[in-house]
């Protein structure tokens, strides 16, 4: 079968000279027709809206420092109501240890109004602007402007310069709010070369050229200034509605219009070139030379004892491999920090059984291998950041280990209690991965899930004469579905495990309670629960009426908007079972049953059946609700909510008892 | 004298010193365990306040965490800012048997600032960050603390939130008499607080304080949890010395020290209100212009830096830069209304959706909210200065119904804010809808609220279509597949009145069963949520908002269909409301559906969760009741 599952489309960005009107990005120029303006032209609705944004990065030669990234914003933004007033508020983070420091410098700051039909602008003042240490590392600049009223317009213009060359500034055309221009521009002398990545349904014009500079080799001396060429690029949007955020998504980030620019090469005079990722194979193998990677994957002095007492007796490679997981599982203990790169050491995080990812998930890499297994550190970037276009090293944020065992690859991942070979925590299930092997030589691994999780429910139920419900349920859990259930529920006590269900279902009350299966990873986890209901069946006249799936029938329908504009993101592809037996009250007999389901989705995309049969005093449902895909693309979106109406619409079906 | 108090304080700490060893979880005896999540063994603070401008605080806790759930119990942290600060802070680990596995020096507490968003405050955080490698384990913290400000004795709230439960604390507090402590004991069972007082020094202890679990429907913790005030007559604040004796006297001293001086306005600024309010003789008249100048003028940002924690940033700043915290736009708004001639006084609350009173009984600096009271004959008119966009008098549940410190250069009292009863806050819906043969529905409705429930629709006014779209289709959840085709809405401020015109329409309302059509007749004003069952409820029941909701909707039926079922007409009286909803066919294919339900609110014995449980189930099952159809 093939389907278009791409969820992120590449952009070739046509460079062509922007010509006819041209729109003018200054400050200062604020109109009485702006000031006038009611509501945005486009949508109505905004509080506020960026009238432009401009921005421009350029490099600046200082004597002794090197070159330094300097990075200037102009902004004029109009405020249409009062929930546009924190647009009126800025806040900019920046990196701040004490010594090779940015500095935020902010200018030309004013409100605008309109006072008797003429224009009146206040000025932003000390007493606005706020610095705040928010750790060691990051400060923030705040600037509050004065006199904003409904309609006010108001300009500001930050500076920010940075000796951190490699940490290219990130430009965003689109906002929360409308942005009518945004025009944003880099100058790069031609030492230096940067890879724009860009990503977002709204696509820039861009323009480039060259142009000549120099830098003057200090004041009073016979050095002659060093000339060099600039690569001047432009990038410019108008007209960029207001993003939206949406249910089923992994990170908003990942659809918004905007520009990163990641560092390839440095070529100074009379030096060596060092080039920087440009493929995937380079960044996997410049993360590999990172002492923080390779090196502490190569450490085994502080386990080998450890590790050899474990594996004494033991020869599958399968049962080593769990050996070694379980080990490293139990032992170690995540401290809630990302990254693929070791902090303090992956042999002090051993001693003190706390880590971050990579030290966790090197240290059972480097102890796998240890054991002779073919074992290998996979590149991950999480479902919470941004996913890259191109090639570079910020691109992840994760390592997790491969095991190759025959023809088989299994994904370990240490940092979760819950997690088993091959069921990884959920925020490492993201798009590709990157393998990389002992010779710095790297392969692209797909993360998401490809099978069902399964989760299966039995009811054996009895209804009596009043409508009444009771009965026992039991609900397993299989692959994700389990490691969801272990995560969230497994470790709360029983009470609160029954107060979520009576939740949950509405109108059903638990008596007893109980969980099998929680400790034992290799065993789905089950829940199993005796219930009462007794405003599940609607007695009209003679009849009852109930709902064939009792409770757990889909009432509402999760797709509610009329179209989408982000891929659908289900985490992992599910199967539901259901098993449903219910036994009539004396004196009653069934009058109609709906007739079995078959409802699918195009291309195997989702389904659902059920088929219904009753006999004697008992009725029987058994029934499948599929999603076959983790991620289904937003092309799918009206077909998606169209099954689900059907879906819910068949399960709404009622079977008909009547008195006999 | 000053010597003596010194020694006596030794002497006590050295008594107290902790003195429990088996650190193991293995000493925790099974009533603390139960429905706890983390167990406080021991949290002991001493209090000295030698002077007026210094009170030094000696914590030591020692809390076992069971498992992840009661991590937030570890409370190994100091807030800190200008006239404050960390002396010595430390925490050590030990494990389950009780052997220690990990000490954390205070360069290894991590720091970082309370601001956030919209507010700026001096406020900062020292906090350990710490992995636990094994559960249970328990901390053993430790710090000293010391503040020039001595108008802020923390309150002692022993029990501290719910599935923890305490094995010890104590508080202990020193003071030098001419200051003038003062204590007073809330919510605690009889005999529970140890109470000893002896020189100048008060010692509490309370011990086996079990595990409290969450229940739906309770008043609020500070209503029930056991707690403690502490308070100085005479205190120092910022550079400020102040008396609370009574609270006439401690008004005048909050009038006199932070607000007078803050006030003052430009002529300008002056005339142009004098000048909107001269088309009114009436003060409330004019207030309402002033309220409304204000709003269009002004925004809400939190800067709390420094004495601008306590002291309102000054009116002729905020006239200038049109933005302020509560108690500066609570000011300026005063200045205003001075200027235009109207008595106004700034009001000290306790600004939460979980409504808290300012202690009477207990003279004290409190609250963390200020807002506006307007004499208006013998009632009081109450302005939230921080909104731009509430109706002038409107108070909502942020504020309403609580005791406040009405803050005036003489004759400072408590009062009450507004309160809306039931019968006040209502939703008066009128509208139809039609069914095809199919089961589709469409629709108009017309929906009127005010009070509390205008509190929580007048936001929708500006919200973006696709926020409405939103709303609406959660609101409405029980129709499935709706389209929305109109959303008028109207925020009319002069009456506290939201309008809702919406036009819906949605397919296969009805199931479809043979030559039947099945449908739940109350289509927009569904109640199905039940409060939680509990096997043995403990906590008192309150309703905390009342309601009054009267539905009208005219049904019409598919040609071809006569109706096989429909509902009894049905009258539900309890304490806690009245439920009514009557089926009235007015021809073959039209019917009527009239249904009103009054919720009173108000507190109740724990024994009376369960009827209102079954009031609610009731109300749930009846806004679901079906009718059925069959062809002809």
């Amino acid at each position: 079968m093939v389907i278009r599952f791409f969820v992120f489309t590449i952009f070739i960005l046509s460079f062509c000279n922007v010509q006819g009107q041209q729109f003018e990005y200054k400050l200062g120029d604020v109109t009485v027709a702006e000031l006038e303006q009611k509501k945005h032209p486009i949508d109505e609705s905004a509080p506020a809206a960026i009238l432009f944004s401009k921005g421009e990065t350029y490099m600046m030669y200082q004597k002794g420092e090197g070159f330094k990234l300097v990075t200037e914003v102009d902004m004029k933004i109009k405020i249409y109501n009062k929930d546009g007033y924190s647009w009126a508020n800025k806040a900019i983070s920046y990196y701040d240890p004490g010594s090779n420091r940015e500095t935020v410098d902010i200018s030309k700051a004013y409100t605008y109004n309109l006072e008797d039909g003429k224009v009146k602008k206040a000025r932003l003042k000390n007493e606005g602007e706020f610095t705040e240490e928010v750790n060691k590392y990051w400060k923030v600049k705040k600037i509050v402007m004065p006199e904003v009223k409904e309609g006010s317009i108001v300009e500001y213009r930050y500076m920010i310069t940075s000796p951190l060359i490699s940490s290219f500034p990130e430009w965003r055309f689109q906002e929360e709010i409308p942005v009518n221009h945004s025009m944003y521009t880099t100058k790069i002398p031609e030492y230096f070369n940067y890879t724009p990545n860009f990503r977002g349904y709204y696509i820039p014009k861009v323009s480039k050229k060259t142009t000549s500079k120099n830098i003057a080799m200090g004041g009073s001396s016979t050095a002659s200034p060093l000339n060099y060429q600039e690569a001047v690029t432009t990038y410019e949007l108008t007209d960029v509605p207001a993003m939206k955020d949406e249910s089923f998504i992994n990170t908003i980030d990942n659809y918004i219009s905007s520009i990163e620019h990641e560092i390839t090469m440095i070529s100074y005079p009379n030096e060596p070139i060092q080039s920087f990722s440009t493929t995937w194979e380079a960044v996997a193998k410049t993360i590999y030379e990172n002492d923080n990677f390779g090196n502490e994957l190569n450490k085994t002095g502080y386990f080998e004892d450890d590790i050899a007492a474990l594996l004494s007796g033991i020869t599958k490679p399968e049962e080593k491999m769990n050996a070694v997981y379980n080990f490293v599982k139990n032992r170690m203990n995540w401290n809630e920090y990302y990254g693929y790169s070791s902090i303090d050491g992956v042999r002090k995080a051993y001693k003190e059984k706390v880590g971050n990812i990579a030290d966790i998930n090197l240290m059972l890499t480097a102890m796998l291998r240890y054991a002779g297994l073919d074992a290998n550190p996979v590149l991950v970037t999480t479902r919470s950041s941004k996913i890259a276009l191109f090639p570079n090293r910020t691109a992840f944020n994760y390592v997790v280990s491969a095991v190759q065992l025959g023809e088989d690859m299994v994904l370990l991942d240490a940092t979760s209690k819950s997690a088993l070979p091959s069921i990884l925590p959920f925020r490492a299930l993201n798009w590709t991965g990157r393998l990389i092997k002992k010779d710095g030589t790297s392969q692209a691994i797909e993360m998401i899930p490809k099978s069902p999780s399964m989760e299966s429910v039995s009811v054996m139920a009895t209804l009596d004469q009043e409508g009444n419900l009771s009965g026992q349920v039991k609900e397993q859990y299989y692959d994700y579905n389990a490691y969801a259930f272990r995560e969230g529920n497994s470790t709360l006590s029983n009470e609160s495990n029954r107060q979520r269900l009576e939740k949950k279902h509405n109108g059903i009350a638990i008596e007893e309670y109980s969980i099998e299966g929680s400790k034992d990873l290799a065993e789905p986890v089950a829940e199993k629960y005796d219930f009462t209901h007794n405003g599940i069946a609607d007695i009209i006249g003679d009849k009852i009426y109930i709902n064939p799936l009792l409770f757990f029938s889909i009432d509402e329908n999760p797709f509610k908007q009329e179209k989408r504009e982000y891929p659908i993101d289900f985490v992992y592809p599910r199967q539901d079972r259901f098993m449903i037996n219910i036994t009539l009250p004396d004196g009653y007999a069934v009058e109609s049953v709906p007739e079995p389901a078959s409802i699918a989705m195009e291309q195997g995309i989702a389904g659902f059946t059920y088929n219904i049969v009753a006999s004697g005093n008992r009725i029987q449902l058994r029934g499948v609700m599929q999603i076959s895909y983790a991620t289904i693309p937003q092309d799918y979106y009206g077909a998606l909510k169209d099954f689900f109406q059907k879906v819910i619409e068949k399960q709404g079906e009622k079977i008909v008892i009547a008195r006999t | 004298m000053l010597l003596r108090f010194t020694v006596l304080l030794l002497l006590l700490s050295q008594n107290y010193l902790y003195a429990q060893n088996d650190l193991s979880v293995a000493a925790i005896p099974d009533s603390l365990r139960k429905n706890a999540n983390a167990v406080v063994r021991l949290d002991e603070k001493i209090i000295s306040i030698p002077s007026i401008k210094s009170l030094q605080v000696e914590n030591k806790r020692v809390v076992t965490i069971l498992n992840e759930h009661g991590l937030g119990y570890i409370n190994a942290a100091e807030f800190f800012d200008k006239s404050s600060n960390v002396k010595s802070i430390q925490a050590v680990i030990y494990n389950s048997a009780g052997k220690e596995i990990k000490k954390i020096k205070k360069k290894d507490f991590k720091e970082r600032s309370l601001s956030e968003g919209s507010i700026l405050t001096d406020n900062r955080l020292l906090y350990l960050d710490y992995t636990p490698i094994a559960y249970p384990f328990t901390v053993v913290y430790t710090s000293e603390t010391e503040t020039s400000n001595t108008a802020f004795i923390p309150q002692w709230s022993p029990l501290e939130g719910l599935y923890v439960s305490i094995e010890k604390a104590t508080m202990q507090i020193s003071c030098d008499p001419e200051l003038g402590f003062k204590y007073k004991a809330y919510n605690f069972e009889d005999g529970v607080l140890q109470a000893d007082e002896k020189g100048n020094t008060l010692q509490l202890t309370v011990e086996n304080l079990t595990a409290q679990k969450r229940e739906e429907y309770s008043p609020s913790y500070h209503k029930i949890f056991p707690r403690v005030l502490f308070g100085l007559t005479n205190f120092y604040l910022e550079g400020v010395k102040g008396e609370a004796k009574d609270w006439n006297s401690f008004g005048t001293w909050m009038y006199d020290n932070l607000l007078t001086g803050t006030d003052e306005l430009s002529k300008e600024t002056i005339k142009t209100v004098q000048d909107l309010t001269a088309v009114t003789d009436s003060p409330i008249e004019k207030a309402k212009i002033v309220y409304e100048y204000m709003q269009g003028k002004t925004r809400y940002i939190s800067i709390q830096l420094g004495i601008g924690g306590w002291k309102p940033m000054l009116a002729k700043d905020v006239d200038r830069l049109g933005y302020g915290d509560c108690k500066a736009l609570t000011n300026y708004t005063r200045a205003l209304l001075n200027a235009a001639g109207v008595e106004a006084y700034y009001a000290v609350i306790y600004g939460d959706r979980d409504k808290r009173d300012i202690v009477e009984d207990f003279v004290s600096m409190q609250g963390n909210h200020v807002i506006l009271a307007i004499p208006d004959n013998n009632e009081l008119v109450w302005l939230e200065c921080t909104s731009q966009q509430l109706p002038f008098g409107f108070q909502g549940d942020f504020t309403d119904n609580r005791k406040a410190l009405l803050v005036k250069p003489e004759q400072s009292c408590i009062v009450r804010t507004h309160v809306y009863t039931g019968d006040k806050n209502t939703q008066i819906s009128k509208g139809g809808y039609t069914m095809t043969e199919n089961g589709a529905i469409s629709g108009e409705i017309e929906i009127v609220s005010a009070g509390l429930q205008y509190d929580n629709r007048y936001t929708y006014a500006t919200a973006s279509p696709d926020d409405l779209d939103r709303i609406y289709k959660s609101r409405f959840s029980n129709i499935n597949n709706l389209k929305l085709h109109k959303t008028d809405l109207k925020n009319d401020t002069d009456t506290q009145q939201f309008i809702e015109e919406i036009a819906v329409e949605a397919q296969s309302y009805a199931t479809k069963t043979g030559d039947r059509l099945i449908f739940a007749i109350n289509a927009f004003n569904q109640i199905s949520s039940v409060p939680q069952r509990y096997r043995d409820r403990k906590n008192p029941l309150e309703i905390s908002m009342g309601f009054y909701d009267v539905d009208e909707v005219t049904i019409q039926l598919p040609e071809g269909f006569t109706v096989e079922a429909k509902p009894d007409n049905v009258t539900i009286n309890e304490k806690f409301g009245e439920y009514k909803a009557e089926y009235i066919m007015v021809s073959p294919n039209e019917m009527l559906y009239k249904r009103s339900l009054l919720m009173k609110e108000g507190l109740y014995d724990s024994a009376d969760y369960d009827a209102y449980r079954q009031f609610r189930e009731k109300i749930a099952r009846n806004d679901n009741a079906k009718a059925v159809l069959v062809k002809n």
